[in-house]
């Protein structure tokens, strides 16, 4: 549905996209995610039309974005990361001008707009005044209005930026739902959010492409891949007991910080095979229960008193880290069959 | 350009729904409507006519109020068509929408054209009112439509000109100035022609240019089509340099 080669955008001698290139196949739910300033915004301004390409081509349902301008956008609903409105108008009214001006027939406006209604949820504040509305139904007001022509690819930039917890249930469950009708691009800083509605990643990193993958790797990423356990005893002991045990590939003290007199040690397990990226993630379910308690064990065998164990997630640092070695590792092998293709 | 007439639609609410033109119409026409009075009643007590002046050639022609309220209420009327929406972002979902340049431009100049020509509707009523006062018919039918023509004219230029203000600033209120400005210039210039001397090329210029002259020969009738010209260009380029500046924004 969507294809971006070699794709730069320079603001002067500011380079914030800088020769990216990715796919996205119809039906798919893609995520943006990388750091304030990592180009995201730019990137999908570009995809919608807003701005244009310093060099490299979109490609989007077929038409060129640049040459076929006002048909690639009409394959495109697209809500903008500040969602800026007409305050001064109703939100069916707003709806009404947007589907208009998108070109839905007016045999089939009216239709159009009541679906795009319900299927975000603003039913309840239709005649109400934009001007008037929380920042949540604002939210969704844009929603609504990229919903509205309904068209096959879907562009949000930070769909669930400033929603409170539920708001931000509702808008994932939507996105997922979206995935069935639409092609979705989504931006996102937030790792878990791009867990919850995305089925494939790409991570932007300072205005390059650093890594992409499927969503379930950067979740068995994120899956624990070790323990923090809290003893009541010294730290070498305890270290010297663990490193022994099957399953553990590390073993180390943590130090520890003012104030906080705990003992703790960190055990990294070993990965689980092939499956897994080498280093992240731990041993798969099972195997990981069964060397948790074999360290803890372990430990009780040497005396040593155990006050707390906890799994050790990935943050998002970790995985960042992890994919962006990774994609450093196989970039040139990348470059290769991308031109072996061409 | 089928994006047009739901963009054309748009404006004409935003000028509507917010009190900014019914705040313009009504200073307009208080003021016209004093103006008006004061004609009437000069030409009613019949001191000291000049032959062929007739309330309508001086209600159009020869006074400094026809530039005074455009060059006030023109500004205002213009500032906001893009540099609002340039302020406020909704740019972003107005040229992300399958839309042309030329067609957002254009259907922002006609609702401003628009709200212009509401502005004047109310001035109509003069017309019936001298014609009611002069049951002879002496009311030149020619001559007051050759008047609102220049009207026309004249608003479609500044319009224009203020148009392509508003879309090269985020600023509404530099927008209004800028306009303003230009405006000024051209009344000054207008100025230029009755102190500067006969044969010159400045004098020329200046006659060019000059809404005075350009209105005292409308509403004496007089369709000079060096003015059409010269107003034709008002609109154009004023209105291409606004497409051009649209389509710039994409590599801002």
């Amino acid at each position: 549905m969507i294809r971006v080669s070699h794709l730069t955008k320079r603001y002067g001698a500011h380079t914030a996209v800088d020769d990216i290139s990715f796919e996205v196949g119809a039906g798919e739910v893609v995520g943006f995610l990388g750091p304030n300033g990592a180009g995201k915004s730019t990137t999908l301004r570009i995809l919608a039309g807003f701005l244009g390409a310093s060099a490299g081509t979109v490609t989007v349902a077929g038409r060129d974005l640049a040459h076929d301008s006002i048909e690639a956008r009409r394959q495109i609903g697209y809500m903008p990361e500040a969602v800026p409105l007409y305050p001064e108008m109703r939100v069916i009214e707003y709806l009404r001008f947007r589907a208009e001006l998108k070109g839905v027939a007016r045999a089939r406006r009216g239709a159009y707009v009541d679906e795009a209604l319900r299927r975000a949820a603003v039913v309840e504040v239709a005649n109400k005044t934009i001007g008037h509305l929380s920042k949540g139904y604002r939210q969704r007001v844009g929603l609504a209005d990229a919903l509205v022509a309904k068209p096959p690819i879907v562009v949000l930039d930070e769909p669930t930026a400033g929603l409170d917890p539920n708001q931000i249930r509702e808008t994932r469950a939507l996105v997922r739902e979206l995935g069935r009708e639409h092609t979705v691009v989504l931006s996102t800083h937030i790792l878990s959010e791009v867990e919850a509605c995305a089925t494939r990643v790409l991570l932007l990193h300072k205005g390059r492409l650093v890594a992409e993958g499927a969503t379930d790797r950067i979740r068995a990423m994120r899956s624990p891949t070790g323990l923090d356990v809290t003893i009541g005893g010294d730290a070498p002991t305890a270290v010297d007991a663990v490193r022994a045990v099957d399953g553990v590939a590390d073993v180390r003290a943590v130090p520890s910080t003012s104030g906080d007199p705990r003992v703790r040690i960190r055990i990294e397990f070993d990965a689980p095979g092939e499956s897994g990226p080498a280093g992240v993630a731990g041993l798969d379910g099972p195997a990981r229960a069964l060397a948790t308690e074999r360290c803890v064990a372990a430990l009780v065998g040497k005396g040593i008193g155990v006050r707390e164990v906890r799994a050790a997630e990935g943050s998002l640092e970790d995985v960042f880290a992890a994919l962006t070695q990774e994609s450093e590792a196989v970039a040139p092998a990348d470059a290769d069959a991308d031109t072996g293709s061409r | 350009m089928r994006s047009f007439w739901p963009i054309y639609k748009r404006e004409l609410f935003a000028f509507f729904v917010t009190p900014l033109a019914w705040v313009l119409i009504a200073v307009f026409v208080v003021v016209q409507g004093m103006h008006f009075f004061v004609l009437v009643d000069h030409f009613a007590t019949g001191e000291s006519i000049a032959g062929d002046e007739t309330p309508l050639s001086a209600f159009f022609g020869n006074t400094v109020l026809h530039y005074m309220v455009l060059f006030v209420l023109v500004p205002p009327m213009t500032m906001r068509l893009f540099a609002e929406e340039r302020r406020s972002g909704t740019i972003e979902t107005l040229m992300t929408a399958p839309v042309s340049s030329t067609a957002v431009v254009l259907a922002k100049y006609a609702a401003a054209m628009t709200t212009y020509c509401a502005m004047w509707l109310p001035t109509v009523l003069y017309l019936v009112i001298l014609s009611r006062a002069d049951p002879g018919g002496r009311l030149d039918r020619g001559a007051a439509a050759s008047a609102y023509l220049g009207v026309l004219l004249v608003g479609a230029g500044y319009v224009a000109i203020g148009l392509c203000a508003s879309a090269l600033t985020r600023s509404q209120f530099l927008a209004m100035v800028c306009t303003a400005l230009v405006l000024l210039v051209f009344f000054i210039l207008g100025i230029g022609e009755f102190v500067t001397r006969e044969g010159t090329t400045m004098h020329d210029v200046c006659g060019y240019v000059s809404v005075w002259s350009h209105m005292n020969d409308f509403a004496s009738g007089l369709v000079d089509s060096r003015r059409l010209v010269f107003y034709g260009t008002t609109i154009a380029l004023p209105l291409f340099v606004a497409t051009r500046a649209v389509d710039s924004w994409r590599w801002g």
